[in-house]
């Protein structure tokens, strides 16, 4: 056999071929589209293709699309922050406290994660509602005479449900940076007479960042995009930048202009997730096995 | 003294913590049980639900348009699967592989359907193909299907690849193996429960997506959008019946894939290959 450990063999690069013809027809070409597209103009069903930059200037002067995407924005941070007050404490525990069964708590963390997304709105939605669980079962008790009607159709529906939706998301990659602590660190710490609170902090928050920051970003990201879940239990006051995006090719119909709005968020979240590889750990955790 | 002090406390606080544990998979799992009872409960509540009902599973068999989007949701899956699964693999070997410039971005590009909104990966595609004029059909759902379980199965792949290391290859090609005889008597056999686990997380993902396949979606409809749309009309006792029935068909996937992938996968096919070893050695 031929060993060329600096040459290229082209029988080498035939192996690309199928993953790179995926990435340009499926990935590369539509966002290249949608952003030409998102210099075009729509007048009610027709595509007007002269270039134009009114879509972006009526995004940043009006102020209804920007105030519903800062919303938006300030909505993923809290749900990531929230996630991460859910998930970072569920995963030192499984990292670090259990040592029966902890190949079943991480299994029962992420299984959530692959279960169906539909089904995870509808049991939020049924839990909220007027009719629901926690409305049925403190008028049973008594407690409240009048159903609340505070629970759903805003912006806290969403937010439960999001944090719901993020916590394997941020699970995943805090754990796989939890695992690679030796754990004789913390051992070494106690040793030195630091209490548990102390070496949480000065031990595990700092080697965890990486996952934490990874998380954080799934989460928000997750969060900034979603329109299912703000169609299903925002109402009217729960209106995010993911509705706002749907609706442009839904019933207002003006692709352009939610080519635009897509490409905005396109390019937040790829500056997001470039500083994530930056400063983030680089692998997914749930992507690779 | 102060040591026991502190050990008290340890103890408290990982006590503490693991409330706060035990409250987060409540949390977690509260909501999927409520649906589960819900599909049996003949008065739509649950407060003064007396006894159970199987009546909402039986009105789902005469759906006929809600089996239909079933069976369309099991065909977009599986093959979705077939194509990602070559698709997937060859791009593993690829990127495991070959060494070129610009990899790093390479990979990340790749990655781009997993880390973005789904939202984006429907919008782009609708525009791509009402701009390329191919009406909305199983084919747009398919595409759009390929697009996010391609990188899926590449990163479960790679993931074995690398581990895996390139020496049994070398150890195979060395004793006089061509390349395909290598694939088919080393390398295959030692990323079949990956190919199998992958296709099998494939699977569940694209069953249950919605996001992206909403955009790409006509009058043909698979199961989630189906569901969508009934959702409409407010929540129905045969909501909930479905439901049940994909979280548990859901969990039935994950706990099996689980087998496959990972180190529990590696693990199973050694034990798998050490006892066909002893079975041999044993026989002569």
């Amino acid at each position: 056999m031929k060993l060329e450990p600096n040459g290229y063999k082209i029988k080498d690069f035939i192996k690309g071929v199928p993953i790179t013809l995926w990435l340009l027809l499926l990935v590369i070409i539509p966002l290249l589209f949608t952003f030409i597209m998102s210099f075009y103009t729509s007048d009610g069903n027709v595509i007007d293709k002269t270039f134009s930059l009114s879509n972006y200037k009526i995004f940043f002067t009006d102020s209804l699309y920007s105030s519903i995407l800062w919303k938006s924005i300030k909505l993923a941070v809290l749900v990531s922050v929230l996630s991460i007050a859910a998930a970072f404490p569920l995963a030192y525990l499984v990292s670090f406290k259990i040592k029966r069964g902890r190949n079943l708590l991480f299994m029962l963390s992420i299984i959530p994660l692959w279960v169906s997304y539909l089904v995870r709105i509808i049991a939020w939605r049924s839990i909220l509602g007027n009719q629901g669980v926690i409305n049925s079962l403190l008028l049973a008790i008594g407690i409240i005479e009048k159903p609340l009607t505070f629970l759903l159709y805003n912006q806290f529906s969403i937010a439960i449900t999001l944090i719901y939706i993020c916590i394997p998301f941020v699970f995943i990659p805090v754990y796989t940076a939890l695992e690679k602590i030796p754990k004789n660190l913390t051992e070494a710490s106690s040793d030195l007479g630091a209490g548990e609170g102390k070496t949480f902090i000065y031990i595990i928050v700092p080697l965890a960042m990486p996952g934490l920051i990874t998380g954080f970003i799934f989460s928000f990201i997750i969060a900034l995009g979603d329109y299912i879940i703000p169609n299903q239990l925002g109402g009217t006051s729960g209106i995010m930048y993911g509705n706002l995006i749907w609706s442009q090719f839904g019933f207002a119909f003006n692709w352009p202009f939610g080519a635009a709005l897509g490409f905005i968020l396109f390019t937040i979240a790829i500056t997001i997730l470039g500083l994530t590889s930056r400063f983030g750990s680089t692998e997914g955790g749930f992507l690779s096995e | 003294m102060n040591k026991l002090l502190k050990q008290q406390g340890l103890k408290k606080s990982s006590g503490l913590l693991k409330t706060y544990g035990v409250f987060v998979f409540i949390f977690l799992y509260f909501p999927l049980l409520i649906v589960l009872i819900y599909s049996f409960s003949p008065t739509r509540t649950i407060m003064g639900m007396d006894g159970v009902t199987l009546r909402w599973y039986k009105e789902l068999l005469q759906d006929g348009a809600l089996l239909s989007a079933f069976f369309h949701s099991i065909i977009v899956g599986v093959s979705a699967v077939f194509i990602a699964l070559v698709l997937g693999t060859s791009g593993a070997f690829f990127l495991v592989k070959v060494n070129f410039p610009g990899k790093g971005i390479f990979k990340s590009m790749v990655m781009l359907p997993f880390l973005l909104p789904g939202i984006i990966m429907g919008l782009t595609l609708l525009i791509f193909i009402r701009l390329l004029n191919i009406p909305l059909s199983m084919f747009t759902i398919l595409l759009g299907h390929v697009s996010f379980t391609t990188p899926l199965v590449m990163f479960q792949i790679s993931g074995r690849l690398m581990r895996m290391g390139p020496n049994y290859q070398f150890a195979a090609q060395d004793l006089g193996a061509n390349p395909v005889q290598t694939f088919w008597y080393v390398t295959f056999p030692m990323i079949k429960t990956a190919l199998i686990g992958a296709g099998l997380l494939a699977f569940t993902v694209s069953f249950d997506e919605i996001v992206i396949s909403y955009f790409l979606t006509g009058t043909w409809m698979t199961l989630p959008v189906y569901i969508y749309g009934m959702m409409r009309f407010g929540l129905s006792p045969k909501i909930y019946a479905i439901s049940a029935l994909v979280l548990c068909f859901s969990l039935a996937l994950i706990i099996l894939m689980s087998r496959y992938t990972g180190r529990a996968g590696e693990t199973y096919k050694v034990k798998n290959s050490e006892n066909k070893i002893r079975n041999k050695s044993n026989t002569i």
